[in-house]
């Protein structure tokens, strides 16, 4: 057991807990935030990525020992801010929603992209959403909506 | 359960590791997964762990004259993003894994892993690079080559801990590094090829090449390249075949689940073929 | 009024964004239980001997003897037991569950079962059909004697449906009740199942959708059994459990799409494929299931978009040890559609004819026999979509620039969907029932279709806006649940729109008519149009009300040191009927034509000795966003007038033109004959160094 003290969606946080568990359980289990999902387990999908200081990280492959004095940000987090909304709104206009379990780790995928770089080339948005897989769209629909997002996000990022 | 220890110095790591027997996790991106048991429960480590990552001394990069020195904590993404680091090496790391792992997953954990698909590996072999060994009582540096003894066997003691990958600044006209996975990103290698060269008037001052997946551990034969230097281009090119046949004995795949032997052994000759073809 | 094509934002975008929308695995319950599943490691046997741990209080084994009902789960064929009582079929075999409230002391508990086996030799050779059917048309046999014969083979692997979240429940017990709440596509095969596995009374078991977090066929029937299950657990143990599989058990137990083979012998006159005789094998796995539909969908479309006037058409389903397959998007029709194009490419050029002509001369029209001597009833608008996909792909110029290159090819597919299910198996065995409600202000849908993504909860209710010309929001459409909502059939066969949405439209109206009432309720029926008219056992008749229509063509270049394959575009032209939103036809056509693609270069699956070798999402490879290439798409409109406004099947249509195109494209690239998928880079190598030409 650790002490393990990180902010957690804009709050401090501390834990003791075992340092071992993985980011996705402690924050669906101890903090009931379940948007993040769990799809394979082994940091391949993407459905449990979180912002971890601002960039993206599967949670799934995170020890918790590893988010010490970390920021994490979760969708839920992130759906208070304002980019989210332009995000979000580009999905809606793109189309790029459609089961919706990989949708919010596919948000989190363009934010921290976008956070790096507000103008991406399709390749570049492509690399930023490799490690997101969706089976539903065939993801131009996603690669779509980044782009509007880009557009129509000036100034935000 | 077992226990775990998140040292934030360096020193502390070093006194943890000198007391008691512990594995080490870096990011934790192949840890977690090999050692996971379901949802919702505990890694299932078998024996007390150590956290690194939470050591910033371990998170540099810099150089000298000779060599860039990479923490052994610095993730993938601020090697890739730090221009002091060799290009050949950061080519590689855009092909590996995927943004969120690459923010996480570090250098020197693909190294302790020990993988035969480990696809930083086969740069770093191409470029003699070396790790630093830090136990409490000493430090020593030892080339990769001779730090990694077979599939996932490192040359490191219980109380030691990978604490630098140290690439020497070398020239070359031109390198090449290819990843042939089973799709374009977010994949583990069917196998892998980097080359590299340097030219003065058209002779050959430096010519290297590694092979990742198709042998226990990275293939790069020195004595072969040794044989090519001082020779001329043309004459490169005219051995050919000769080469191939060279490398013939080393590459020894295998048949997995995501590829097959000869298909490996084909691709992997084919690419070096292509390789010397392409040298001007 | 406005065209109800024209695109709304999807109802559940926010829910889905923002991570509010509920899955299966986001439920918790006070007082949960977990249940682990005990399985066999053997694929084929006898049980002598198990030995349970001592179970710590409050833990639990459920096995056979705790089904109160029928041991037998309820699918179109009943073969598969809800827990095997002794005879092991194939590998995994689930054989019980333990059941206790820590997941630390589950597994331990997991790794003391030992079991003994009377071990058998497994069958994984295609010999022990299962499933025989046979048709012809026109004069069968007798119409080849004395033409000249072609002949080739067709192989196609596995395909796993790989939705993001894998299979679960969660349920919970109230006095003599049991409620499941899963990810499922028909939560009333699941509540007939179970009714059947409890011996329980209709209105004791109750089915919740949860959000599906993808489904792809795969959650049509699998569910069935692990809702058996669970259900099982719960009226013995009297306590809310939860049953969720990891990713490597998802991966290894559940089924699968069918392998097949299918050996083509064309009989040629007049440059013509005037006869066909096709003999064709798929593996049912370790159960027939749904074995049976899958194969005669397949045989159905064994003349592919084509009329041939004499067939003679043999299948069998084989049964081997291995994991059973069942339903995948495309359900038969992805295999035979890649063997029948290919096949029709293949004969063009051994008669040296330009194989887009052969196909087009062969191509069906409007009142055609259909294979099993049904019509195509309504307008075939192929010659106008192939006309269309040429001109915006520039097919015909690079088709032959690329005869000229190396590692540069393009293949274009044309291809059908029967829309809904085989034959008379709505009229007969579904009977699908919807209800409206008015009350108040609002309209409620009744119906038991799955929104699994593509789209249902905001198809249906501006189809039910549009007709009654009211406000969307005043239109309520929650998840199934089957106290709540009559039987309108499972959410499979490209059916929810043109079938429940055509009884849906047929309610609006009549709610529309009431409208200036306060509360009341519309019940329909489906009603089969009078000239469906078909005979199971001898494939005689109209086997679909209607048909979907499709043209891929699939650029591709080959690396021709690793010779991956690389797609550089799609052109995609539909005949979906009518869109009743054109922005969510579109997400299903790129989605499906994704799988299709992924299916024929590179996806793989295959078997060790009864074991799935790719047990992960690290070893099972489906498409990243960079392995996508952009995807243009065309709509034709063509209304089918029992469908609403039109509309005929869209889900299925796009993923079975995918793996032929492309295997087409690669064929042309590296100028050998392809004969089965996935294309690989292994497999393309074999080819240049041995193939045909």
């Amino acid at each position: 057991m650790a002490k393990i003290k990180f902010k957690l969606n804009g709050e401090l946080k501390e834990i003791d807990t075992d340092p071992s568990r993985r980011l996705l359980d402690v924050l669906r289990d101890d903090f009931n935030l379940t948007g993040p999902k769990e799809g394979c387990g082994e940091g391949e999908c993407g459905a449990c990525a979180v912002l971890m200081n601002q960039e993206i990280v599967n949670s799934c492959s995170v020890p918790l020992a590893n988010v010490l004095d970390k920021e994490i940000v979760t969708i839920e987090g992130f759906s208070k801010t304002k980019r989210y909304e332009v995000i979000k709104d580009a999905f809606a206009k793109a189309g790029g929603v459609q089961c919706g379990f990989c949708t919010p780790g596919m948000i989190i995928a363009t934010e921290s992209l976008l956070n790096k770089n507000l103008n991406p080339t399709d390749f570049e948005i492509k690399i930023g959403l490799s490690g997101n897989l969706c089976r539903c769209t065939g993801y131009n629909l996603i690669i779509e909506a980044v782009k509007i997002a880009s557009k129509t996000g000036e100034g935000l990022w | 359960m077992v226990n775990s220890y998140l040292p934030l110095t360096l020193e502390e790591c070093l006194e943890i590791l000198a007391k008691h027997d512990v594995k080490i996790v870096a990011g934790g991106t192949d840890m977690l997964i090999q050692n996971r048991s379901h949802t919702s429960m505990s890694i299932g480590f078998k024996s007390d762990v150590i956290y690194i990552s939470n050591i910033n001394e371990l998170k540099r990069i810099y150089e000298d004259d000779m060599f860039v020195y990479i923490g052994s904590c610095c993730s993938l993404e601020m090697i890739m993003e730090n221009e002091l680091v060799p290009s050949l090496l950061r080519d590689t790391i855009l092909e590996m894994a995927s943004p969120a792992i690459r923010h996480t997953a570090t250098l020197a954990g693909n190294i302790g892993n020990a993988s035969p698909a480990g696809d930083s590996l086969v740069p770093l072999y191409l470029l003699d690079a070396l790790v630093e060994i830090r136990s409490a009582s000493s430090v020593r540096r030892v080339a990769l080559i001779d730090f990694i003894k077979g599939v996932r066997k490192i040359d490191l003691s219980k109380n030691e801990l990978i604490t630098e990958v140290i690439i020497p600044k070398l020239k070359f006209s031109d390198c090449y590094f290819k990843k042939v996975g089973p799709r374009l990103s977010d994949a583990i290698s069917k196998l892998s090829f980097a080359g590299a060269y340097r030219l003065e008037s058209n002779i050959i001052e430096d010519i290297r090449f590694a092979f990742g997946a198709v042998n226990v551990s990275v293939v790069r034969r020195r004595e072969l390249e040794e044989r090519l230097i001082g020779k001329t281009v043309t004459k490169v090119k005219e051995m050919i075949d000769e080469i191939l046949v060279w490398y013939d004995e080393f590459i020894i795949p295998i048949d997995d689940q995501r590829s097959n032997k000869e298909y490996r052994k084909n691709i992997s000759l084919k690419l070096l073929r292509s390789f010397i073809e392409n040298i001007e | 009024m406005k065209d109800i094509s024209i695109p709304i934002n999807k109802v559940d975008n926010e829910d889905k964004c923002s991570g509010k929308a509920m899955y299966v695995a986001d439920y918790k319950i006070e007082g949960m239980l977990y249940a682990f599943t005990v399985r066999s490691s053997i694929a084929k046997g006898e049980i002598l001997k198990i030995e349970y741990p001592v179970l710590p209080e409050g833990y639990f084994i459920v096995d056979h003897r705790d089904v109160p009902g029928k041991n037998i789960v309820k699918v179109i064929y009943d073969d598969m037991p809800v827990f095997t009582s002794g005879k092991i079929t194939y590998l995994y075999e689930p054989i019980s569950l333990i059941v206790g409230p820590k997941k630390e002391v589950l597994n331990d508990l997991l790794k003391q079962v030992k079991i003994s086996y009377q071990e058998e030799e497994p069958a994984f050779d295609w010999t022990d059909s299962v499933v025989h059917y046979h048709f012809d048309k026109g004069d069968g046999l007798n119409a080849f004697r004395g033409l000249d014969r072609i002949e080739y083979n067709y192989e196609t692997s596995y395909q796993e449906q790989a939705y993001i979240e894998t299979q679960g429940f969660i349920g919970y017990p109230e006095e003599d009740k049991v409620t499941l709440v899963g990810s499922i596509q028909c939560p009333y095969y699941v509540k007939n199942a179970v009714i059947q596995a409890l011996g329980a009374a209709e209105d004791k078991v109750r089915i919740i959708q949860a959000t599906v977090g993808g489904a792809f066929g795969g959650k049509e029937e699998f569910p069935s059994l692990i809702g058996c299950q669970l259900a099982v657990a719960i009226s013995k143990i009297k306590k809310p459990i939860q049953l969720i599989y990891e990713r490597e058990e998802d991966m290894l137990v559940t089924t699968k799409r069918h392998p097949s083979r299918v050996n083509f012998v064309g009989y040629i006159k007049n440059n013509r494929i005037y006869g066909l005789k096709a003999v064709v094998g798929i593996d049912g796995g370790a159960n027939i299931g749904l074995s049976g539909v899958v194969l005669s969908r397949a045989l159905i479309a064994c003349t592919g978009a084509y009329s041939i006037e004499h067939l003679d058409i043999s299948g069998d389903v084989f049964r081997t040890n291995t994991v059973p397959n069942g339903a995948f998007r495309g359900f038969g029709a992805p295999q035979m559609f890649f063997a029948v194009e290919m096949f029709f490419e293949h004969v063009a050029k051994r008669l040296k004819l330009d194989s887009l002509k052969f196909k087009l001369n062969h191509l069906a029209r409007q009142n055609d026999f259909t294979s099993t001597m049904g019509i195509f009833r309504d307008p075939v608008l192929m010659p106008e979509m192939v006309e269309k996909v040429i001109k915006e792909s520039d097919y015909i110029k690079k088709r032959k620039d690329y005869e000229d290159s190396s590692f540069k090819g393009i293949g274009m597919s044309l291809f059908f969907h029967g829309c809904g299910f085989t034959g008379s198996g709505e009229q007969n065995h579904i009977k699908a029932k919807v209800k409206l409600k008015k009350d108040q202000d609002k309209v409620y849908i009744l119906i038991a279709a799955v929104d699994m993504g593509q789209g249902v909860k905001t198809s249906f209710r501006k189809l039910v806006a549009h007709i009654l010309d009211i406000d969307i929001e005043r239109v309520i459409f929650d998840n199934p649940d089957t106290d709540f909502v009559p039987d309108s059939g499972p959410t499979v066969a490209s059916r929810t729109m043109m079938i429940v949405g055509g009884i849906v439209a047929r309610a609006a109206k009549e709610v529309k008519e009431r409208f200036n009432e306060e509360t009341f309720t519309v019940f329909k029926q489906y009603e089969q149009p009078e000239y469906i008219k078909y005979d199971e056992a001898s494939f005689k008749g109209d086997a679909y009300p209607a048909y979907s229509w499709g043209v891929n063509v699939v650029e591709v270049e080959v690396d021709k040191d690793t010779y991956q394959v690389n797609i550089k575009k799609t052109w995609s032209v539909y005949d979906i009927g009518k869109a009743i939103d054109e922005r969510i036809v579109m997400g299903q056509a790129d989605g499906g034509l994704a799988q299709g693609l992924a299916y024929g270069y590179l996806e793989v699956m295959n078997h060790k000795r009864g074991k799935i070798m790719q047990k992960n999402m690290t070893d099972y490879i489906i498409p990243t966003a960079m392995d996508m290439c952009p995807m243009e798409t065309y709509l034709f409109e063509n209304p089918y007038a029992y469908g609403p406004y039109g509309a005929k099947g869209v889900g299925e249509l796009s993923l079975i033109g995918g793996a032929p195109a492309v295997a087409m494209a690669i064929e042309q690239a590296i100028k050998k004959k392809v004969f089965k998928i996935p294309v690989t880079p292994e497999y393309i190598m074999e080819l240049i160094n041995n193939g045909e030409n």
